[in-house]
This record gives C-alpha cells, sequence and structure tokens, in this order.
C-alpha cells in the first residue's frame, strides 16, 4: 500500500492548488490501493486534474517487442510488486495489448518457479531455516 | 496436422547427479525420437533459485529444450514420464508456435510502415536507417 503510493506520486509533481475549498485540515483521503490519491492536504482527485502527471510511455512499444519471453524473469519482475503482484498498466504505462502479453508471460513463469505467485514469501527474503536442511541462521 | 513447436522446461532436485539428469534427457530423446519430434534446442541453465519452495526445494536445476513435432501425444507422453520421474520436482510445457507467427506478422506490419513512412517526411534521421534495413 505504502509503496503503492509512493509510486503513484513519484512522476507527478508538486500539487498545484486552485482556489482550495479544502475547508478545515483533515485531509479526505480517497486512498484505495492504486486510486492515486494525491498526497496534499486539499487535493482532490475528483473533477480536474490538479496535478501533473508524467505521460508514461509502454516499455515494449518504445523497444519494439512483439513477443514477451515468459523466460525473461529480468524483464518480468519490473511490472511485478515485490511479492509478485502483477502492477496495474496506470502504474507502469503499458499498453493493453502489451499488458496483456505481460499477464500471460507472467503466469507462465510463475508456473516454472522463476516469479513469485502473489502472496507467496518474496524472493528476496532471507530462507528460514527449513529443518537442518538450510544453514543456521547467523 | 502442421509441424508445432514446444517449449519444455524441468527442475531436478539440487543435489542430483549429473548422470541422473542426463538420463532423464535421454529418455525424454528416446521419446522422442519414438513419436516423431524433433529436439532443437538444449539448454542447461544449472542451479537456480526457485520462487517458491517446490517439494520443499528452494532451489532447483533448470534445464530447458524446445521440442518441434507433429504429434500432440508426444508432448503428452513426455509429460507423463516427467511426472512419474523421481528426480523431476517441476516441469512446464508451453506451446510457442502460435506466439512466434503473430510476432512475424507484426514484425512484417511494422517493417511495412516503416519503408511507407520517411517518404512523407523526407528529412527523418532517426527513421533512415530503418528504411534501409527494410529495403535490403
Amino acid at each position: 500500500m505504502a509503496e503503492e503510493q509512493k509510486q503513484a506520486q513519484a512522476p507527478g509533481g508538486a500539487p498545484r492548488r486552485e482556489g482550495g475549498s479544502g475547508g478545515h485540515g483533515g485531509p479526505r483521503r480517497e486512498g484505495g490501493p492504486g486510486g492515486g490519491g494525491p498526497g496534499g492536504p486539499g487535493g482532490r482527485p475528483r473533477g480536474k486534474r490538479q496535478y501533473f502527471r508524467k505521460k508514461k510511455v509502454c516499455k515494449f512499444c518504445v523497444e519494439k517487442m512483439d513477443f514477451i519471453d515468459y523466460k525473461r524473469a529480468d524483464i518480468l519482475s519490473q511490472f511485478v510488486q515485490e511479492r509478485g503482484k502483477i502492477l496495474p498498466r496506470r502504474m507502469t504505462g503499458v499498453c493493453s495489448r502489451h499488458q496483456r502479453w505481460l499477464g500471460v508471460a507472467i503466469k507462465r513463469a510463475r508456473n516454472i518457479a522463476l516469479m513469485p505467485f502473489a502472496g507467496s514469501a518474496a524472493g528476496t527474503q532471507a530462507p528460514r531455516p527449513v529443518a537442518a536442511v538450510e544453514a543456521p541462521k547467523a | 496436422m502442421e509441424e508445432r513447436l514446444y517449449d519444455l522446461i524441468f527442475i531436478a532436485r539440487p543435489a542430483t547427479p549429473e548422470e541422473e539428469i542426463k538420463k532423464v534427457l535421454s529418455g525424454i530423446e528416446h521419446t522422442c525420437a519414438e513419436k516423431g519430434g524433433k529436439i532443437e534446442k538444449t539448454e542447461h541453465w544449472g542451479t537456480r533459485k526457485l520462487a517458491y519452495r517446490v517439494a520443499k526445494h528452494r532451489e532447483g536445476i533448470y534445464v530447458y529444450q524446445q521440442i518441434r513435432t507433429n504429434h500432440g501425444e508426444l508432448i503428452a507422453e513426455l509429460e507423463r514420464r516427467l511426472r512419474v520421474q523421481d528426480v523431476v520436482i517441476k516441469y512446464l510445457t508451453v506451446r510457442l508456435d502460435e506466439d512466434l507467427k503473430r510476432q512475424k506478422k507484426l514484425m512484417g506490419k511494422r517493417e511495412q510502415r516503416a519503408a511507407r513512412r520517411p517518404r512523407r517526411t523526407p528529412p527523418a534521421p532517426p527513421a533512415a536507417p530503418e528504411q534501409t534495413a527494410a529495403a535490403s
């Protein structure tokens, strides 16, 4: 959640305020996961966009990839969260066609343990000692 | 049935000796020869970390193969054999030719477009190498 919001905000500049009728200090957050809720108080998600967001372009279109290989986990891992959830298009800027192929590729990679399923432990996590198979914790 | 291209990946237990893997590979080869298939490519990826635990292992030995065949039963047979192998903890077969066909089609389209575009806007430095590539 926290990192999603960070990502959503990162491309945007400072939220521009025009005639802030936000009133009393309590910033109303419509913070669904990835709702793109602007962090600043007074920034309203409804109506006109009040902050600048950089236009994202599809990475696969730029590189002219017509086929997304499920074996390239290094590429695929740029489009998932740490724990393996596939990132939505609105975060990564991938076009709809490539997102569709990307989803298929990630699912295939998951099947052969190149990528984690969402919910399973992240690969970056230190392996827990499992019944004396692994080395004991340092 | 037209010819089809398949990917076959299997993961062996991390502590599997080399001969055991060779045995599995020769078994695959044998089945291919029997049912009419051709192994196009064999790659040993070596020991890799698994993204999640498989059969209580956190890493495994990956072997990747590409198989071209006319007979779908070959894949079914290979999968059945891999399933009963003790050293193989996971396998995956993917049909690839349809994706590759689509890729070819799109690449052809793109080249056509690239060939057409420079005529409209002659002074386009980035498009120029593309044009020559498409023309040749």
